[in-house]
């Protein structure tokens, strides 16, 4: 059924150029669509007006799953999971699911603990500490 | 995921719609830009289309020599939505039939999820129908799920993906975050 014999984002074989590509968490999006549609609604010219299906299906979508919702407090998400030697696929699965263990963690992202920089336990677990202070203070 | 990319794209613009002055055309060229961007809706490499954000380049346009048109080599970035085997996602049940359930996940609109896929559930039959697990909550319409992606296939006629995913692994399951 897949079209790629290989591929497995739990082992992080995603392809080349998606390993290099820059991944978006939910909430990060979730600032561009909305501030996109907010541009569009106000600019007066239908030419510019229009958005897709795909447009507001996936708007939808983020809105429902962001974990996080103020700007400030995305981009210390973002800055927080970026000490840690994540790719950026690793980085944006563990900031939309939030996982709230070091077990949970490597179960949503098992290549962190097995691809070569074995991130230790303790490195986990502050990691996601941190995340949670930045929920309760947002 | 969604991702970011950037992407090469060639911009036709229609003789008619060529007026003087560079501001108009930049203009013509992005709302083109734009309605190529939205018909297109996906790609099998990128995945789906969601938004344009920077156009970062417009080079030279060049005369098609048949029609008149000139074809302007442009240079943006855009975020687009992509899947993949393995990878851990959250999405919403919005159809519940017999032998598994239909879920959103980012702009996909039919994500399957087989009842041989969770274990532990039943199917309960009624107006509206769900499945039930005795230790974990049940699985009805608009309820969220976490689940793995088993399977994808980029369908080329309707330029959408399909997927096939499932609740085998570890804190995978229905969640229950207060909705937002």
């Amino acid at each position: 059924m897949s079209g790629e014999e290989e591929e497995n984002a739990a082992e992080l074989k995603i392809g080349d150029e998606f390993l290099k590509a820059k991944c978006l968490m939910n909430c990060e999006v979730s600032l561009i669509l909305e501030h996109k549609y907010e541009q569009l609604q106000q600019s007066s010219d239908d030419a510019m007006n229009q958005v897709s299906q795909v447009f507001e299906k996936s708007l939808q979508y983020v809105k429902r799953f962001s974990r996080y919702k103020n700007p400030d407090a995305v981009r210390q998400v973002r800055e927080i999971l970026a000490r840690y030697q994540l790719a950026e696929f690793e980085l944006c699965v563990l900031g939309n699911l939030c996982p709230e263990t070091v077990e949970e963690a490597i179960a949503m992202v098992p290549s962190i603990k097995t691809r070569g920089r074995a991130q230790d336990d303790e490195a986990i677990e502050k990691m996601l500490n941190d995340l949670s202070l930045i929920k309760k203070f947002e | 995921m969604f991702l970011k990319v950037q992407l090469p794209w060639n911009v036709i613009i229609a003789a008619e719609n060529l007026k003087p002055g560079s501001l108009m055309l930049q203009r013509a060229i992005l709302i083109r830009l734009l309605s190529d961007f939205a018909a297109k809706k996906a790609t099998k490499d990128m995945g789906y289309f969601l938004a344009v954000t920077t156009l970062d380049k417009i080079g030279e346009g060049k005369v098609r020599q048949h029609t008149g048109d000139v074809l302007f080599p442009v240079v943006f970035n855009a975020v687009t939505f992509k899947i993949f085997k393995g990878e851990v996602l959250e999405g919403v049940v919005h159809k519940v039939l017999k032998h598994g359930v239909f879920m959103r996940i980012g702009p996909i609109e039919n994500a399957y999820l087989s009842s041989s896929k969770m274990p532990g559930y039943v199917y309960v039959l009624g107006e509206n129908p769900y499945f039930m697990n005795q230790k974990m909550p049940k699985i009805a319409k608009d309820v969220k799920v976490r689940v793995v992606v088993i399977g994808t296939k980029w369908m080329e006629a309707e330029r959408e993906f399909q997927a096939l995913v499932g609740l085998e692994g570890d804190y995978l399951g229905p969640i229950s975050s207060p909705d937002m």
